[in-house]
C-alpha cells in the first residue's frame, strides 16, 4: 500500500500536474492566440472594454445567481470556494507541494480545513441533486457530468477521511490512495473537460463579444468561395 | 429525402445535403471568427440547465429540444464530429455520430424555435452566446437552401427586385404615401409635417422600417413631427429607404450587402448620419454591422430615432406636454436594443413624462422577454401559433400582470408580434409605437400648428 501511496504522490503527482499545467497553459493560450486573429480579422476592432469587463467581473461574483437561485448559487459559491482554496492552502497539501511554494505561503489548519471541506461537500451534493431532480439538467446531463462532480465529492470525503483516520469507515491508508489518485484524476482531466473553465473563465464575455465582431470581408469571402458572388437570392 | 419543416421552403436540392453543409461549414469557418467562439463553447458547456430557466420557448414547452444548450449542442456536435482533432479521433476510435438529412432537418426545425432574443446568454455560467450560435447555424442553413420561403422572398426582394425593399413599396408609392401622410397629419392632428425626400447634404438620413410605411402611419407621422419640431435637416432615399435587415436573421453575407446598400444610399445624398426609425433589428444591424462592414471606426455614426427624439427633448428642443396620455401605458423592450442595454432609459424617461399612468412589465430592460417573433419569425405567418402561443406566452402573460391598455413596442417587428399576441391570448389591449404617443404629446412650435380656419383657408 505504502509503494501505491508514494507512487501516487511522488511520479504520478508529477507527471498529472504537468499534464494539468500544460494542458490548461495550452488550452488559455490557444484562445489568446484566437482571441487575437479575431480582434485583427474584425472589421470594427473598437470593443466596449468597459462593458466587458463589468459583465466578466458580474459573472465572476454571480450575483444574479443569488438573486434568482439563491441555494443554488450558495452552492456553487461553497464548492468552488472548497475546490480553489484546499488544494493550495490546506497545510497537508502544502507540504505536498514540496519547495514550490515560498515560505510565507499562508497554512490552513485543519480546523478550518475541515469546515471547508464540510462546506464543499454540502455545495456539491446540493448541486449533484440539481443536476439529478431539476427536469432541464437532468435532460442535459451526460455520464460526464454526474461522474466529475462525483469525483469532486469522492476526492472531498477521501480528503476528509485521510486527514482524520479515527472516523474513518475504510482503511485510512486506503483512504489516502483514493484521495491521491482522485486527486491525480481531476488534474489529468482539468485541461481535457469543461473544469478548464477555471482558466479559461475571465475570457468568456471577451470571446462573446468578439464573436460579433465579424471580419469585414468574411460575407464576400464566403460568397466567393462558394461560388455565390453573383448568384441572385 | 424531403426536408420537412414548420415552416414553408422554396424549392431546394436535396442531394448530397450532408457533404454540401460541411463545405459550407468549412467555408464559413476559414472566413470568419466562428471557430473561436465554437471552441469556447465545445470545451466549456456546462450544460447544468440553467439556460432553459430563461427562455421563453422552453418554459412553454418544456422539451428537451428547447433547451438553449441542448440546440447550441446540435451544430456544436458537427463542429466537434468533424472539425477537431479530438472529434476525429473520436471517430476512428468508434464514436458512430454520422451527419446525415435526418439531422439537418433537425436543425433547420430547431434553429427557427429559437428567436435569437440571448436571453439565455445572461444565464449561462460559462458565458456561452446561445444567440450567436443560432445566428451560425442558420447562416449555414441558409447556404443549403434551409431558410424559411418568407424571409428569402422579402431578401431577395430588398436585394435583387426592382423596389430595394422587403414590401416591395415603388419609390414613388413611397413618395404618395409620405404626401398622404404630411396632409392626414393636418387633418387628424393639425400639425404641419414634411417628409424631405432625397434631399442632398442632409445631416441625416432616415431608414425605418420599410413596412411602417404601410402598416404604421402614426409612427411615421410621429417622427417626422419630432424632425420638424426640432429644425432636423433630414431626408429619405429613394433609392433605399429600407432599414429592415434579415440578414442579420440567417446570414451574414446578405447582412453585409443590406447594410452596404445603406451607406451606398447615405454616400449618394451626400448625408452625415445615419438614423434607424423605431425598429429593434435594423437598428443593431445599422449600430453593429455598418461599422463591421463599412469603415470600421471611419463608418457613418448610426443612431436609432429615440435616441435622437430623446435627446432633442432633454436640449429642450423638443417639447411634450406632461401627462397626456391617460390610460395605463406599459413598454416592452426590443430584445435588439435592450439585451446590451443600449437603449432602455430614454424611451421609459419619455413615457413617464407624458403618461398619467406608466407601468413597468416584469423582467424588464436587459432581462427582458422577447416578445416571440425574434430572429425573423414574426414574418412566418405559417408558425403563428407557435409565435404567438408558445414563444409569446411569457410576453402575454407580463402584459396582462400589468393591467395596461396600450403596449408600447417600439420596434416594427415587435409591434406585430405584440398585437398577434395579445389577439391571440385575448388581450384587449392597443400596441403602438413611442412616437405614435409623442405624436399625440408634442408641444409643438407655432410654424408647424395648422388652424382648422388656415387649413380650410389654404384649400379653398
Ligand atoms: S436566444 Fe432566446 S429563444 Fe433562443 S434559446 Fe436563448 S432564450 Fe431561448
Amino acid at each position: 500500500m505504502d509503494t501505491w501511496i508514494d507512487l501516487a504522490k511522488g511520479s504520478l503527482f508529477r507527471i498529472s500536474l504537468a499534464i494539468c499545467l500544460l494542458g490548461v497553459a495550452y488550452r488559455f493560450g490557444v484562445a489568446v492566440w484566437q482571441i487575437n486573429a479575431a480582434h485583427r480579422r474584425a472589421g470594427d476592432k473598437r470593443l466596449p472594454v468597459g462593458v466587458i469587463v463589468r459583465t466578466t467581473v458580474q459573472w465572476l461574483l454571480p450575483l444574479r445567481l443569488f438573486r434568482k437561485r439563491p441555494i443554488y448559487g450558495l452552492a456553487s459559491l461553497a464548492f468552488h470556494l472548497g475546490i480553489l482554496l484546499l488544494p493550495f492552502f490546506y497545510a497537508g497539501h502544502v507540504n505536498l507541494w514540496g519547495g514550490v511554494l515560498p515560505t510565507w505561503w499562508p497554512r490552513l489548519a485543519s480546523g478550518p480545513s475541515d469546515v471547508l471541506t464540510f462546506v464543499a461537500m454540502a455545495g456539491l451534493i446540493v448541486i449533484l441533486l440539481a443536476r439529478l431532480l431539476i427536469k432541464s439538467s437532468r435532460d442535459l446531463s451526460r455520464a460526464g457530468d454526474v461522474g466529475i462532480l462525483l469525483l469532486l465529492l469522492g476526492l472531498a470525503a477521501s480528503g476528509y477521511w485521510a486527514a482524520h483516520p479515527t472516523s474513518s469507515p475504510f482503511a485510512p491508508r486506503t483512504m489516502v490512495l483514493i484521495h491521491m489518485l482522485a486527486g491525480n484524476l481531476a488534474l489529468i482531466l482539468t485541461p481535457l473537460t469543461k473544469i478548464v473553465h477555471c482558466v479559461l473563465a475571465p475570457l468568456t464575455q471577451l470571446i462573446g463579444e468578439i464573436g460579433w465582431h465579424f471580419p469585414a470581408e468574411s460575407g464576400r469571402r464566403v460568397a466567393v468561395a462558394l461560388a455565390k458572388e453573383n448568384e441572385p437570392i | 429525402m424531403a426536408i420537412a419543416t414548420s415552416y414553408y421552403l422554396e424549392d431546394m436540392d436535396t442531394r448530397e445535403l450532408p457533404r454540401r453543409f460541411l463545405d459550407v461549414f468549412s467555408t464559413i469557418l476559414s472566413h470568419t471568427n466562428y471557430a473561436l467562439v465554437l471552441d469556447a463553447a465545445s470545451r466549456m458547456k456546462a450544460r447544468c440547465g440553467r439556460c432553459a430557466d430563461t427562455c421563453p420557448v422552453y418554459q412553454v414547452t418544456g422539451e428537451q429540444r428547447d433547451i438553449p444548450c441542448e440546440r447550441s449542442e446540435l451544430l456544436l456536435q458537427v463542429y466537434r464530429r468533424y472539425f477537431t482533432f479530438g472529434g476525429n479521433l473520436r471517430a476512428r476510435l468508434g464514436d458512430t455520430f454520422v451527419l446525415d438529412d435526418a439531422y439537418i432537418e433537425r436543425m433547420a426545425e430547431d434553429y427557427y424555435r429559437c428567436t435569437a432574443c440571448r436571453r439565455c446568454k445572461l444565464e449561462c455560467p460559462l458565458g456561452v452566446d446561445h444567440g450567436l450560435i443560432t445566428h451560425l447555424a442558420r447562416w449555414i442553413l441558409a447556404e443549403v437552401g434551409l431558410t424559411p420561403k418568407a424571409l428569402v422572398v422579402a431578401t431577395r426582394e430588398q436585394l435583387d427586385g426592382k423596389s430595394h425593399n422587403t414590401s416591395g413599396i415603388p419609390a414613388p408609392a413611397m413618395k404618395d404615401t409620405c404626401e398622404f401622410l404630411e396632409e392626414d397629419c393636418v387633418d387628424e392632428h393639425g400639425l404641419k409635417i414634411e417628409f424631405p425626400i432625397d434631399v442632398e447634404d442632409a445631416e441625416y438620413i432616415f431608414f425605418p422600417a420599410v413596412s411602417d410605411y404601410l402598416l404604421e402611419p402614426d409612427t411615421l407621422m410621429g417622427n417626422a413631427a419630432v424632425m420638424m419640431a426640432t429644425g432636423a435637416s433630414w431626408t429619405i432615399g429613394t433609392d433605399d429607404f429600407d432599414g429592415i435587415n434579415y440578414g442579420l436573421f440567417y446570414s451574414d453575407r446578405l447582412l453585409d450587402r443590406i447594410v452596404s446598400n445603406e451607406v451606398a444610399e447615405l454616400k449618394r445624398l451626400g448625408a452625415k448620419k445615419i438614423l434607424i426609425g423605431e425598429c429593434g433589428h435594423a437598428s443593431r444591424s445599422a449600430k453593429i454591422f455598418i461599422p463591421a462592414f463599412c469603415g470600421g471606426e471611419d463608418a457613418p455614426e448610426v443612431i436609432n430615432i429615440m435616441e435622437y427624439t430623446y435627446a432633442q427633448w432633454k436640449s429642450g428642443k423638443l417639447k411634450l406636454k406632461p401627462n397626456v396620455i391617460k390610460q395605463r401605458v406599459t413598454y416592452h423592450d426590443p430584445c435588439n436594443i435592450a439585451r446590451s442595454g443600449w437603449i432602455t432609459e430614454e424611451p421609459r424617461e419619455i413615457l413617464k413624462h407624458i403618461c398619467v399612468d406608466f407601468v413597468e412589465m416584469t423582467p424588464n430592460r436587459q432581462d427582458n422577454y422577447c416578445c416571440g417573433g425574434g430572429g425573423g419569425t414574426v414574418s412566418i405567418d405559417e408558425i403563428r401559433e407557435f409565435r404567438t402561443m408558445t414563444g409569446g406566452k411569457a410576453k402575454a402573460d407580463q402584459i396582462r400582470r400589468t393591467g395596461a391598455e396600450i403596449v408600447v413596442a417600439p420596434c416594427a417587428n415587435c409591434k406585430k408580434q405584440v398585437a398577434e399576441v395579445c389577439q391571440d391570448h385575448k388581450l384587449d389591449v392597443r400596441t403602438c409605437g413611442l412616437h405614435d404617443l409623442i405624436l399625440e404629446a408634442i408641444d409643438a412650435p407655432e410654424f408647424m400648428i395648422i388652424k382648422k380656419d388656415d387649413d380650410e383657408g389654404e384649400e379653398a
